[in-house]
């Protein structure tokens, strides 16, 4: 039997909370930053450009319900891989910001 | 807190002691006073107002004084003024309202030097009351806070209330579920102390010694340590002009006839009409020093043919002076001195070899000379005349002159300021200069620089605006010209007021006040004691070209700073808010709080070695600013960060493995370093991917080992004692992915974050 199972809301609740929080501070910042560029002539940032401004939020938010599902089941294995399915995403990402940046 | 305390109280009153001492011995000195009729030598410390006071070649003016009456008296008030050239003195009474010291020409300086003539003039104020007095009275309150230092502060106030609503929070929660009061109230004051970066000051102290030591390597030295990290982050560069930009002495740039040649006798008879005593050494008036070594240096000798005869000496009502020289039976009278009093005695113009009545070309000859003094020279104008034998001659002898040309004189630009100026504008330095000396000259100096003149405000505009306008007023100008040293101190307020990091570089006793008050002062090492004692940053050599190296050095210190206080601020914020929340749902502590406080232990060690990690080129480009606000951003940024893998470290610990109390707490303890301390090597750079910055190869080797030992630990007879146990296998696989993503996470968060926040 495993003990602590009825934790296990708790800290499903915790961890989804920490990553509300951040999701919460980063649409905050957003926003904050968007309103002291008012005064710019910049044009409203397309839905793509926010969607890309947000790709560690998706990839986080993606880990979260991972990370839930995994420990529920207890697999380490299914832990394992997801893991690194996410690594090689942001990976990628990173590499593909950085070659964008060179440009 | 109370020995550090005693150590900086003393350490200040040591200094200004230091400043004062230095001040008096630049004054003590003896003076010719009349008292009852009588005249005898007596120290200035004993002139009282009243004194009547007599001056000669070589004295140092030993109190303020108006002139009753003068000879031929010229002052150098470069020091207190700016003014390179030697100020002439007169004994009339003058008719202005609110003149400025540099206006002020019946009236004589402490600490100035008279270097022609003679005069006398009553004291009207001695010791502290002269305008000398006051600027030392100044230097003896104790420095201002520098920007660095206010930004320390903030962040402590913003730290303290942060640790005291964990502290009070985590103990009240604690408390309300049941855990033990002592228990609770330990935790609670662990967690606090796991959040305050005890090593800040052993980072800063070190950062700031190793950035001392780099810079005097290249001839800067550091006075006041606390300065060097404004030193780095300074946006605005306020230089005195005399002495810093420029070389402080007159040299003749050149000679120029009335046409289109360069008649050389323009020079040769120069040196004939010149009363420089030359030896071993030239002595004399600047001007006639001035024009000996222009003819030294260009090879140029004077005319042995000629043979000196008499001479007709300077004074200020024919602002020229004479002399007759012979060459075989035939004498020539040469004359030197101002432009508009050698116009009115010339007949003729030569030019070309050409002479003509001067009436002829009198407006072109205006023109030429005006041209030149716009272009912030000081002109001297050279004529001559075949003149009659006779035995003596005198001032009525100076007439019916031919005009030749004239001797082009100027305190010329350094060699490196232009590069310097350039360098720091690359840097993000705006350069604006503070002088005593008039707007023409300053003006030429920036043209000579080509630095870019956007207004140019004189004291006695300054002193017609209100503090509102004065701040506006200094944001757009790039020249202040005759002003008085405290104007130079409003104006470095000023730019203070706006938010500016302010350096303020001077040499002269008028300088003292702005460079105690700016944020970084800097001196040169050929500056008076007064400057030097007032600056936090000497350089030693006069290569401005230094300042630059400088600038760097104290933006790699503060970027380490930051590292620091951005790491330990925003990882500690994460594991300990984690810690609160898991205390409370949690049937043991999440972490004992001897666990607590080895792991921050162990994590300071850690970054022992920050003070000499490297710094991405691209982060020393720009002046940065201490922004509370952006720490406070960051913290709640990438705290959560962490939080977040704490979280899935004490689900894997609790629902896969099942884990007793010190099972977990070790699982933890490893996830929570592994993590604060390798995350350093994320934030350090804004690079992304982090890995193509190199980090400092002590930072490196202390890190990778400290992550070792705390990986150990819990195998170890100590980690038992600590109240850890082994950890299973399976978990070292599972804590390499999860700290893999962590870290890639955190680095994709950077895009975001320092796309929208700008630092």
């Amino acid at each position: 039997m495993v003990p602590y199972t009825d934790l296990f809301i708790w800290w499903a609740a915790s961890i989804s909370s920490s990553s509300v929080f951040l999701t919460l501070v980063s649409i905050y910042l957003y926003i904050d930053s968007r309103a002291r560029r008012m005064e710019g002539s910049r044009a409203a940032a397309s839905t793509s450009n926010v969607g890309k401004s947000f790709i560690f939020v998706w990839v986080l938010l993606g880990l979260l319900f991972f990370y839930i599902f995994s420990i529920q089941i207890g697999s380490i294995g299914i832990f394992a891989a997801g893991n690194i399915v996410a690594e090689a995403i942001l990976i990628l990402y990173l590499m593909r910001y950085r070659k964008s940046r060179q440009i | 807190m109370i020995g550090i305390s005693v150590v900086l109280g003393f350490y200040n009153e040591y200094k200004a002691e230091k400043i004062v001492e230095s001040l008096r011995r630049n004054v003590s000195i003896k003076a010719v006073v009349t008292r009852d009729g009588k005249s005898y030598q007596t120290d200035s410390k004993l002139l009282v107002p009243g004194d009547i006071v007599s001056l000669y070649v070589g004295d140092i003016v030993p109190a303020d004084m108006r002139i009753v009456e003068c000879k031929e008296l010229q002052t150098n008030e470069a020091t207190f003024t700016g003014e390179a050239f030697p100020v002439e003195k007169s004994s009339e009474r003058l008719d202005v309202q609110h003149p400025m010291p540099q206006q002020l020409k019946n009236y004589l300086f402490m600490g100035t030097v008279v270097v022609h003539g003679s005069g006398r003039g009553v004291t009207i104020s001695t010791g502290r009351n002269t305008e000398f007095g006051v600027i030392s009275m100044s230097l003896t309150r104790s420095h201002p806070e520098t920007e660095f230092q206010r930004g320390v502060k903030k962040y402590g106030s913003m730290l303290l209330t942060l640790t005291l609503a964990l502290t009070i929070g985590i103990f009240s929660l604690n408390a309300a579920v049941g855990h033990p009061l002592v228990d609770s109230l330990l935790f609670s004051l662990a967690v606090a102390v796991g959040l305050v970066p005890e090593l800040m000051p052993a980072i800063v102290t070190i950062s700031l010694a190793q950035g001392a030591s780099r810079m005097s390597k290249v001839q800067v030295i550091v006075k006041r340590l606390v300065s060097i990290e404004d030193f780095g982050n300074m946006d605005v560069l306020c230089t005195d002009k005399t002495g810093t930009l420029t070389e402080g002495r007159i040299l003749l740039k050149d000679y120029s006839s009335l046409g289109d040649d360069k008649d050389p006798r323009i020079l040769s008879y120069s040196l004939l009409c010149n009363t420089a005593v030359v030896n071993e050494r030239i002595v004399g008036n600047p001007m006639d020093i001035a024009i000996w070594e222009y003819a030294a240096k260009n090879g140029i000798h004077e005319n042995a043919d000629f043979t000196k005869v008499d001479e007709i000496p300077f004074d200020y009502q024919r602002r020229m002076m004479s002399v007759i020289v012979k060459k075989g039976v035939e004498r020539i009278l040469i004359t030197k001195g101002a432009p508009e009093s050698v116009f009115e005695r010339c007949r003729y113009a030569e030019a070309g070899g050409k002479i003509e009545s001067i009436n002829t070309v009198l407006n072109s000859i205006n023109d030429k000379f005006l041209n030149l003094s716009k272009l912030g020279y000081r002109i001297l104008a050279v004529g001559y005349r075949f003149a009659d034998v006779k035995t003596s001659y005198s001032t009525e002898d100076e007439t019916d002159l031919t005009l030749l040309g004239f001797l082009i004189f100027t305190d010329p630009p350094k060699e490196e300021a232009h590069q310097a100026v350039i360098k720091l504008k690359k840097m993000g330095v705006d350069v604006k200069i503070l002088t005593g000396d008039n707007e023409i000259v300053a003006g030429k100096i920036c043209e000579d620089l080509k630095v870019p003149v956007k207004r140019v405000v004189c004291g006695s505009d300054l002193i017609q605006m209100s503090w509102t306008e004065i701040k506006t007023a200094v944001e757009e100008t790039t020249i202040f010209a005759r002003i008085t040293p405290e104007q130079k101190l409003d104006i470095i307020k000023a730019l203070k007021a706006n938010g500016h990091v302010v350096g303020f570089m001077g040499d002269g006793v008028n300088d003292a006040p702005a460079l105690y008050e700016a944020d970084v002062g800097l001196s040169v090492d050929t500056a008076v004691d007064v400057a030097k004692e007032a600056a936090d940053i000497v350089l030693l050599e006069k290569n401005l070209l230094v300042l630059a190296d400088g600038i760097g050095e104290g933006r790699k210190i503060f970027g380490n700073t930051i590292k620091y206080i951005l790491m330990g601020t925003s990882s500690n914020f994460g594991n300990m808010f984690s810690a609160a929340a898991a205390s409370v749902f949690l049937p043991f502590l999440p972490m004992l709080p001897m666990q607590i406080l080895f792991m921050n232990l162990l994590y300071d060690v850690a970054n022992m070695t920050l003070p000499t990690d490297n710094v991405d080129e691209e982060y020393t480009e720009w002046p940065k600013r201490w922004d509370i606000g952006f720490v406070r951003k960051y913290t709640l940024f990438f705290g959560p960060f962490s939080s977040l893998y704490d979280f899935l470290t004490y689900g894997i610990m609790l629902f896969v493995f099942s884990a007793s109390a010190p099972l977990f707490q070790s699982g933890w303890f490893v996830e929570s370093f592994w993590t604060e301390v390798l995350v350093i090597f994320v934030i350090m750079t804004r690079r992304v991917p982090f890995f193509t910055s190199r980090p400092g190869k002590w930072l490196t080797l202390l890190t990778l080992s400290c992550v070792a030992f705390g990986t150990i630990l819990p195998f170890t007879f100590l980690g038992g004692f600590l109240g850890f146990t082994a950890l299973p296998t399976e978990y070292w696989l599972l804590l390499v992915l999860m700290v893999a993503t962590y870290l890639l996470l955190v680095d994709a968060g950077k895009v975001f974050f320092y796309r929208i926040c700008r630092f």
